[in-house]
């Protein structure tokens, strides 16, 4: 619920088909109305990098992954300055908006989580 | 690991040489050695995959899991020593934390190994802890991950400092480059990835799914029952793929000779010659005839190497693989004058070893009998010596070997030796190459 990945009632929503349908065109809509994808950002560019977890998530990524981030966040950089949105040609399409951190991300909660359990685990003798 | 420099230092056990009134007690232990030997239950096949077990009442048990994945299988430079750090890191049972923190609760030593011919994987525990260890080697060997981040923050810079180390022992890089140069391909592939080699998981992955397959596994326990381990293993490996074994090309010997400038260490020569084929009875005899370490410590050894001056070292290497030797003496000084003057010694001893004496032999013979059956009191060498031969399916003993140690006589060390010389020899200088001598200078 704390993590870097923030609260989410996404899990939930996915569950359920009918309320999944219902949902998914504002989402859709939500996304794009964000403005994001208009400076040629994925969304996983905006999760919050300033903690341990995300920067070992990082450093995951493969080159190739971590030479796209860095382009998207000049360009995106770059557009700030003008006070303007990217040309529409450049624009994020929906399709390439992918979660290219998250899985990372995830594994890395997963991993100190684990760590914890073991860290503060109480051993008791078999009986 | 068990890479070169292990190797050499279980060439060279310390003998036990009593006084002179003890001799007699003496021959005739080394005469009831293949009495008293180790045997091992015969291997049984359980499921395609060769088990055997031998309890000798230890307090500890031990599980390896043998795999015939050394470097020489290795299909790109490197992805054998990446498998071998692999090993205990996440599988689809538990990540790779899991994997330390419970063996550490247990009280448990896991251990990877890596040779030019095989990869073991070892478990050390108490007692009745077999489940848990048999389930950690196995879940390995069936469900590794083998997942990016692990290969770059944890498998990589192990390698790295595996291979800077072994780099920097002259010993080591000696041995290493000696394989490269007399058998080339295969046996002559580097043990360990280089320093600035390029793995990536992928090709590890398709290493591993390419050796981990029924029919290339053996698992060899000490203080395990038979059956239990039998059980243990039909359980984890019985729905393991049945995969050819991995090829590799019949060893063929080259021989050549090459100087590497290196500071820091020991100026070492090395001088070998390797042959070919099912690994001969007369070189471990051979070795242990010019073994130039003493039996007492303080003393002086009574080998023909023994006069070798002050602060040089001579060390016999006899490596046997599965067709193929290497056998030569690793010589080392502080000087190069030392090398040089050890050196002529060592190559004076090895020529004129096919007229040995009669006494002489029947103490390398001793020798080489106490070595060979020494080496499987140890947890290591019972891997190292009975390992190919579970994988092979023949009975795991080494009887056999050692009863053919005494059958060695004079005209046929003679001939193995005349026929060791005749190749070309493999010359290796590591040091100060502008003054270490050149083979010619030695004699060769």
């Amino acid at each position: 619920m704390f993590g870097p990945l923030g609260p989410s009632l996404a899990p939930t929503i996915k569950a359920n088909r009918g309320l999944y349908k219902i949902i998914k065109p504002f989402a859709g809509w939500y996304a794009d109305l964000m403005g994001y994808r208009r400076m040629g950002l994925k969304y996983d560019d905006l999760l919050v990098e300033e903690r341990p977890d995300v920067q070992r998530a990082l450093g995951r990524l493969t080159d190739k992954e971590q030479y796209d981030r860095t382009f998207r966040f000049r360009r995106a950089s770059q557009a700030s300055i003008l006070h303007a949105d990217l040309p529409k040609s450049q624009w994020l399409k929906p399709e390439e908006d992918t979660r290219y951190l998250t899985p990372h991300v995830e594994s890395v909660v997963e991993e100190d989580s684990e760590r914890q359990v073991w860290d503060t685990l109480a051993v008791e003798r078999k009986k | 690991m068990l890479h070169g420099l292990r190797a050499l230092t279980s060439l060279a056990p310390t003998l036990p040489n009593p006084p002179f009134t003890m001799l007699a007690a003496r021959t005739s232990a080394v005469r009831s050695a293949s009495r008293v030997a180790r045997n091992f239950a015969t291997v049984v096949d359980t499921a395609g995959v060769k088990v055997a077990a031998v309890d000798n009442g230890e307090a500890t048990s031990s599980v390896t899991f043998l795999v015939k994945a050394g470097s020489r299988f290795e299909n790109k430079p490197g992805v054998a020593h990446a498998l071998q750090n692999f090993a205990f890191k996440s599988t689809s049972k538990r990540s790779g934390l899991a994997t330390i923190r419970a063996a550490e609760l247990y009280g448990g030593i896991l251990s990877s190994a890596l040779s030019r011919e095989h990869l073991a994987l070892t478990a050390e525990f108490l007692r009745g802890d077999e489940e848990y260890f048999v389930d950690v080697l196995s879940s390995f060997i069936t469900s590794a991950k083998f997942t990016r981040h692990e290969l770059f923050e944890s498998v990589a810079p192990v390698c790295a400092s595996e291979s800077i180390a072994a780099a920097s022992n002259p010993a080591t890089r000696a041995v290493e480059l000696a394989h490269g140069l007399a058998f080339r391909s295969g046996l002559g592939a580097p043990l360990l990835a280089t320093e600035h080699g390029h793995v990536d998981v992928d090709t590890v992955k398709s290493y591993a799914s390419s050796v981990f397959g029924k029919g290339n596994i053996a698992v060899l326990g000490t203080g395990i029952s038979q059956e239990a381990l039998t059980k243990l293993v039909e359980k984890s490996l019985g729905s393991l793929s049945t995969s050819a074994a991995p090829s590799a090309s019949p060893s063929s010997y080259y021989g050549g000779e090459t100087r590497v400038d290196a500071h820091g260490g020991a100026e070492t020569v090395f001088i070998g010659f390797g042959t070919t084929g099912t690994p001969s009875t007369e070189l471990a005899v051979l070795a242990a005839h010019l073994n130039p370490q003493p039996s007492v410590k303080w003393s002086e050894s009574t080998s023909p190497i023994a006069g070798i001056p002050i602060g040089a070292s001579v060390q016999p290497v006899y490596l046997p693989y599965s067709d193929a030797t290497l056998f030569g003496l690793l010589v080392q000084a502080e000087t190069t004058e030392g090398v040089k003057a050890a050196g002529k010694i060592a190559v004076a001893a090895l020529k004129d070893a096919s007229n040995i004496k009669a006494e002489d032999l029947k103490k390398a013979v001793a020798k080489a009998k106490f070595a060979a059956a020494s080496l499987v009191d140890s947890r290591s060498g019972i891997v190292s010596v009975l390992g190919s031969k579970v994988l092979a399916g023949a009975s795991a003993s080494v009887t056999g070997s050692i009863s053919a140690l005494d059958k060695v006589d004079a005209s046929a060390l003679a001939r193995a030796t005349s026929t060791l010389l005749k190749a070309k020899p493999t010359y290796i200088a590591v040091g100060d190459i502008k003054t270490l001598p050149y083979a010619d200078e030695l004699g060769l």
